[in-house]
């Protein structure tokens, strides 16, 4: 443990490094730059609101004006899937280097939840212009709201920590992801409201992200969290995979390098 | 790259690093001035990719769980890539691997380099590890020269101040000047190499690692690389050189390492291990008769319709020659079976002597000489007269290509092997010069003054063939006539 924190630390000035050589050559390549950081939210809730408006799909009540309630969510699941398969991504795209120098791995993870943090920050711009739109309240809970949705992030980081070394050998990982989180992103209320009956609410809300997001959502908007019991169980959780995850990241990865380069 | 670090995989579970130093420490201590220590290196390999990926989750599992992984016996399809490998290098040292491709030597300096951990055995390290393998690794094409450099040397283990402090050396070594703002993919593949080597050079290590990389830009370039390994190698780092060409090992470490298949044939002396390294690469083929190929008919599957069944040198009077002689006369014969009617054949063939990389000693090739010819089916013999062998001593490869006009690729042979002697007239030089040396004289009339006037010699042109002052003792040959050598 106490290794693993050291590497951390050791890791920090070259993860900004990669992360600022990241951030710039992305955006130096984009004409539309932070634009597309907002396409996708607005896409989803305007497709969907016209969808609810001509009663082709029939969503329940939402707690919130419906596209902002699209939008938000869409927003914070974009950012739980975003530090999922970027941990992935990372050492998928970082195989020649990984293969050829021996740098702190640690970076890469660094790097990459600094990139997911970065991209909130922008959107976080479109979470404001709603607010200001749909003239909704903020309440002081709102303070609140990043540790709920550290928790997400978290959880999020540790599934992709988990994976990121298998995603290296075998690249079936990186392709089934997409798949998977479409699936997944169907199973969280994130579209639609909580269903309150049946097995598919019982499978909504066995889904940890559920709480993770809903309570993230819930503070920095009404105020009131739900299921706060849901909400530290799910927490836990989170800590519980994000820590194996780092654990399981840091035995597995020479095994990776060796089998790439051999 | 790492301040000191150890490896040992017969440790299982979490490794702590604390006493993994201390006990680098010692060991480095207990040894005086070793940087680095390669003790019984053992690393397997497998052959198939899928089984070999396989064998990674199998490994991580292992690892996972606690289990000892069984890292003395090969799974199926596993091989051992490097076998019991030692090894010591002291501060300032130079030491050369030698082998054949395949042979395990990018797979040691992987596994010292800490990517890659051994299946038994311990390497210590003592200090910075710079690898220059994988020259501008991570480099950026989008990012500008400077954004680069800084990424770059932040990968290779330097800080932010650290950097800033050799940002204008590394600059200027790489001579990239003005274009340093630019984006890299602006760069042409010399000056991102450059910038490359100028970036892996100037991170002060203390074992630097060179996996054939030197070979970069221009030829002032590489002197200056040279230089700078020179100065590096003065202030103490050592060094690991891997190369197929002995001269680059030879010019620069005392010491070699032979591997051969993942074992330690030979250690010690440079020229020895050079000398045992040669030696075997024309051993290795020893079995067949040298000098003369004999090749069975080919199944009709995997004939072209056209085979070659053998290749010899003969002697001008048609004797085979098992060996042949600088500067003499010889012929080289290549027979062949047609089945079938051929328009335009033509033949290439490249000599190199054993162990070299790049060019060719010599390539005939019959479509650069307009030698075409029309085959019919039956058995042939293409004959290549060389009137004066220009190859010097050594072991030498030769691969013949035989071509239907100037693509289609009829039939390759490539491990004809034969030796060259030395005929004792040649010596300094790469290839032989068939020469005659010839001296013209003319007596001078008796000299007017004393001895010898320089302008006398000037103002007669007619003289321009003599060398007044040492013709009398020249003259032992028959004056006139050339001498052949």
């Amino acid at each position: 443990m106490g290794a693993m924190g050291r590497d951390l630390l050791a890791a920090r000035e070259l993860a900004w490094r990669l992360l600022v050589r990241d951030i710039r050559s992305q955006y130096r390549q984009s004409l539309l730059g932070v634009f597309w950081a907002f396409v996708p939210p607005i896409a989803t809730a305007v497709g969907l609101t016209l969808a609810n408006n001509a009663e082709v799909l029939n969503i329940g009540e939402t707690d919130l004006p419906y596209p902002a309630y699209v939008m938000l969510s869409m927003t914070l699941w974009q950012t739980f899937a975003e530090s999922l398969t970027g941990q992935v991504q990372a050492v998928t795209n970082a195989k020649y280097l990984l293969s050829r120098i021996n740098f702190p791995r640690e970076a890469l993870v660094l790097s990459q939840l600094g990139q997911v943090g970065f991209n909130f920050l922008i959107k976080l711009v479109l979470i404001g212009a709603l607010f200001l739109w749909f003239k909704m309240p903020v309440g002081w809970t709102a303070i609140v709201a990043p540790v709920a949705l550290l928790h997400l992030v978290s959880f999020g980081t540790g599934i992709g920590l988990l994976l990121a070394p298998f995603g290296g050998l075998y690249e079936d990982i990186s392709k089934g992801l997409g798949l998977f989180l479409t699936a997944w992103l169907f199973v969280t209320p994130v579209l639609y409201p909580l269903p309150q009956s049946g097995l598919f609410a019982a499978l909504v809300r066995l889904n940890p992200v559920t709480p993770l997001l809903m309570t993230t959502r819930e503070l920095a908007t009404i105020g009131t969290v739900s299921d706060p019991s849901a909400f530290w169980i799910a927490s836990l959780i989170a800590l519980l995979v994000l820590l194996l995850g780092w654990l399981v990241h840091r035995v597995a990865m020479p095994f990776m390098i060796e089998r790439i380069s051999a | 790259m790492m301040e000191s670090w150890t490896q040992n995989p017969l440790q299982n579970g979490m490794p702590d690093d604390a006493a993994e130093s201390a006990q680098s420490r010692q060991s480095s201590n207990a040894a005086g001035d070793v940087v680095l220590s390669v003790q019984g290196v053992s690393k397997k390999f497998c052959r198939s990719l899928k089984r070999s990926l396989f064998y990674g989750i199998q490994d991580i599992g292992a690892e996972l769980l606690g289990l000892r992984r069984e890292a003395d016996t090969l799974r199926y399809n596993e091989f051992w890539a490097l076998n019991q490998v030692n090894f010591k290098l002291r501060r300032g040292e130079a030491i050369g691997l030698i082998g054949a491709n395949g042979s395990g030597k990018t797979t040691l300096l992987r596994i010292i380099s800490g990517l890659i951990k051994p299946d038994q055995g311990v390497v210590y390290v003592r200090g910075k590890v710079a690898p220059l393998i994988a020259l501008g690794a991570g480099f950026s094409p989008i990012l500008s020269g400077k954004e680069n450099i800084y990424a770059n040397l932040s990968i290779l283990g330097l800080s932010k101040r650290q950097i800033d402090q050799r940002f204008d050396q590394v600059v200027e070594f790489a001579e990239i000047g003005e274009a340093i703002e630019a984006p890299v993919y602006s760069y042409s593949s010399g000056m991102a190499a450059r910038l490359g080597f100028a970036c892996a050079v100037h991170t002060d290590p203390d074992i630097l690692l060179i996996d054939e990389v030197l070979a970069v830009g221009d030829v002032k370039f590489i002197a200056k690389c040279h230089r700078r390994l020179h100065q590096l190698r003065q202030n103490g780092t050592a060094f690991v050189l891997v190369a197929h060409n002995p001269q680059a090992i030879l010019s620069m470490c005392p010491q070699a390492v032979y591997l051969q298949k993942g074992h330690v044939v030979a250690t010690g002396n440079a020229e020895a291990v050079m000398a045992k390294y040669e030696a075997d690469l024309f051993l290795g083929s020893a079995a067949r008769a040298i000098g003369i190929l004999k090749l069975p008919p080919k199944p009709a599957a995997e004939s072209t319709g056209l085979d070659i069944t053998g290749v010899c040198f003969r002697s001008p009077r048609g004797e085979l020659l098992e060996t042949l002689t600088t500067g003499e006369s010889v012929r080289l014969c290549i027979q062949f079976v047609a089945h079938q009617e051929f328009d335009r054949v033509n033949l290439r063939v490249s000599m190199m002597e054993l162990a070299r990389d790049g060019m060719p000693d010599l390539y005939l090739g019959g479509s650069n000489d307009k030698q075409e010819f029309h085959v019919t089916p039956g058995t042939h013999e293409v004959q290549i007269e060389m009137p004066y062998l220009g190859l010097a001593a050594g072991n030498y490869m030769m691969r013949i290509d035989v071509r239907n006009d100037a693509l289609f690729v009829l039939e390759i042979v490539d491990n004809f092997r034969f030796t060259v002697q030395c005929n004792g007239r040649m010596s300094k030089s790469a290839f032989y010069q068939p020469r005659r040396w010839k001296l013209l004289s003319r007596s001078l009339a008796p000299p007017t003054d004393s001895g010898f006037d320089l302008d006398s010699l000037t103002s007669h042109s007619d003289h321009q063939y003599s060398n007044h002052h040492h013709s009398d003792r020249y003259h032992s040959g028959r004056n006139g006539h050339g001498i052949s050598v």
